[in-house]
């Protein structure tokens, strides 16, 4: 009955039908848990309240985008690409004005989401995707797919490992073509940057960015600016290292931002990198539901990593009362991985993120990271130094 | 001291192996009766948790199952620090993974506490036509380095619940040598949160 509709329409009806059930004691009191598909394909499980908040979610989605098209009717269509504030000592003050005008309320625009249909755009735009992709020639991705089909290394081999671990189930990328896609993807990035050559956690990243950008050449540009522009260096090359210093920053800024629950958890000889480590490789798309997990990463093209820390910050917080009261290292785990889970509506956590957290500069992160990078670099060589001795005793 | 009935312990378990080598299945299998055929990748590690009831004790684990790339290494030590318990993972169809383990079990013997109970799992035994490691040569090798030694298959539930049930009865044995007085479970930072009585 469903032949003619696509699987997101599916997902909708599905979903309202569902909404029925809220009004009735008995679903409510038997805690039902529903499956159903999220807007982009994912199998969510959850309780009515969970379904009731996705379309409270969607409605806040659809008033959102309205808010986007009625600033591109006033502004002119791709008005948020002309706010870049500084750069033009040309530009007229008058001009100057408006830019910065335009990027004051993009700001707080991406901050509320992007619309899911002009994500791709202006991912695209302001992430540095398109600028990237402009100083090389347009047949650039083609050429390098070509040039490197049929090559086996040791990249290609562990990314067709994990094609098939990679989301399993899911209605697209759990499908031959999807398979053949995100290879071809992560299978030129490992060309273009061999230092980083495949790191298990670029497979969720990759396959998200495909969701979103429609298109693989878009995906692996967007791939490209988030490896090269975005995040801090290092973080997926040979040990980690990168993935280290924002472990370390991330650990100051707890004892900082949430001093209690820094020092609970340090009586629990709980690391907390033990759980943040994953969020910060897979930019939380392996815990967060997807439309809060790009409502996410939405500020992280337009504002840059710092906001991981925001993000990562603000589910602590959320749990500040539970976490405190936690007594076994597995409760903790528990209580972050059920928060993250359900998070369905992305409000609750950017709120939190951006307003009860503070403010954290760009500036800031960069000075701690500087401060953490020379013990991580050596805590990294002893460790090599130590086990090529255990290698040396083998022989 | 001879209420063993009632005894309980609380253990941290650590997998470690080459990437795909089934840490992730075998864990699943044990906790949740479960098997898929593509298990998705673990990033950094994934935690679970398991009560095994035996007669001598109630052991509770926490299993700390962890991403099996290379340059997931260098994450280890976090995982392993304190751990009552090591499983060294290896895929039978894969020579690579087998000379991995190796490299683990030299790591391990080195770096974590001394008193860690380890064992060599050879996993996918069900794969006996794509066979490249063959049982004696694990099983060799395990001996030499004095640790148990397991093929299982995480697909079939063979040896899964003989695995953990045989970790869970060392853990309780050497709880108890401690326990009538030989030596006192040594309380040095680095070993809390390792093997502890909370009965």
């Amino acid at each position: 009955m469903y032949g003619t509709k696509s699987k997101i329409d599916l997902a909708f009806e599905y979903q309202s039908q569902v909404a029925v059930l809220r009004p009735s004691i008995h679903s409510r009191r038997a805690n039902l848990t529903v499956k159903f598909q999220d807007l982009y394909g994912f199998t969510v499980e959850g309780n009515v309240d969970d379904v009731n908040v996705l379309n409270e979610v969607r409605e806040k989605v659809r008033q959102q985008g309205r808010v986007w098209w009625a600033l591109e009717a006033s502004k002119g269509a791709n008005w948020y690409l002309h706010t870049t504030i500084g750069q033009g000592s040309a530009l007229t003050s008058s001009l100057k004005f408006s830019a910065l005008a335009n990027a004051i309320t993009l700001k707080k625009l991406i901050r509320k989401g992007i619309p899911p249909v002009l994500r791709p755009k202006i991912w695209f735009s302001l992430s540095g995707a398109a600028k990237k992709k402009s100083t090389v020639p347009d047949s650039y991705y083609d050429d390098l797919t070509k040039a490197v089909e049929g090559k086996v290394t040791p990249a290609t081999r562990q990314i067709d490992h994990d094609l098939p671990r990679t989301f399993p189930g899911h209605p697209w990328l759990d499908t031959p073509d999807g398979h053949a896609t995100l290879r071809r993807v992560l299978v030129a990035y490992s060309f273009r940057d061999s230092d980083v050559g495949y790191c298990q956690g670029l497979n969720y990243v990759a396959a998200l960015l495909l969701l979103v950008m429609k298109t693989e050449e878009d995906a692996f540009w967007m791939l490209a600016v988030l490896l090269e522009n975005v995040l801090v260096n290092d973080c997926y090359t040979n040990n980690l290292s990168g993935c280290h210093v924002e472990q370390r920053v991330f650990k100051d800024l707890l004892a900082k931002k949430c001093p209690r629950i820094a020092s609970h958890l340090e009586a629990l000889e709980f690391d907390v990198s033990l759980v943040t480590t994953e969020w910060f490789l897979c930019l939380f798309s392996k815990s967060l539901p997807s439309e809060t997990t790009l409502r996410v990463w939405d500020v992280i093209f337009y504002e840059g990593a710092k906001v991981i820390f925001n993000v990562a910050l603000a589910i602590f917080k959320m749990k500040e009362d539970e976490l405190i009261l936690t007594h076994h290292v597995g409760e903790v785990i528990n209580i972050l991985q059920m928060t993250t889970h359900h998070l369905f509506d992305p409000d609750d956590l950017l709120t939190v993120a951006f307003d009860k957290i503070g403010s954290m500069t760009t500036n800031t992160i960069s000075k701690q990271r500087k401060k953490q990078e020379p013990e991580v670099m050596k805590e990294l060589d002893q460790r090599i130094r130590r086990l090529n001795s255990l290698r040396m005793e083998d022989k | 001291m001879a209420r063993n009935a009632n005894k309980s312990l609380q253990a941290k378990l650590v997998l470690l192996g080459d990437m795909g080598a089934g840490k992730t299945s075998l864990v699943l299998r044990f906790v949740k009766g479960q098997f898929s055929e593509y298990q998705e990748s673990t990033i950094g590690a994934a935690f679970f948790t398991q009560v095994l009831s035996l007669n001598e004790a109630t052991v509770k684990f926490d299993i700390w199952d962890t991403a099996g790339q290379e340059r997931y290494h260098s994450l280890a030590p976090m995982y392993y620090r304190g751990a009552a318990a090591a499983i060294v993972v290896y895929d039978i169809t894969s020579m690579d993974s087998f000379v991995r383990a190796k490299k683990w079990v030299r790591e391990v013997q080195r770096q974590a506490n001394s008193s860690l109970t380890m064992l060599l799992v050879a996993n996918k035994a069900d794969l006996e036509d794509e066979r490249k490691v063959s049982n004696e040569e694990g099983e060799e090798y395990a001996k030499e380095n004095g640790l148990s030694f397991l093929e299982t298959s995480a697909k079939t539930a063979q040896n899964v619940n003989e695995l953990f049930y045989e970790i869970g009865k060392r853990l309780a044995k050497a709880k108890s040598s401690h326990e009538t007085g030989m030596r006192l479970h040594s309380r040095a930072g680095q070993d809390r949160g390792g093997l502890f009585c909370c009965a």
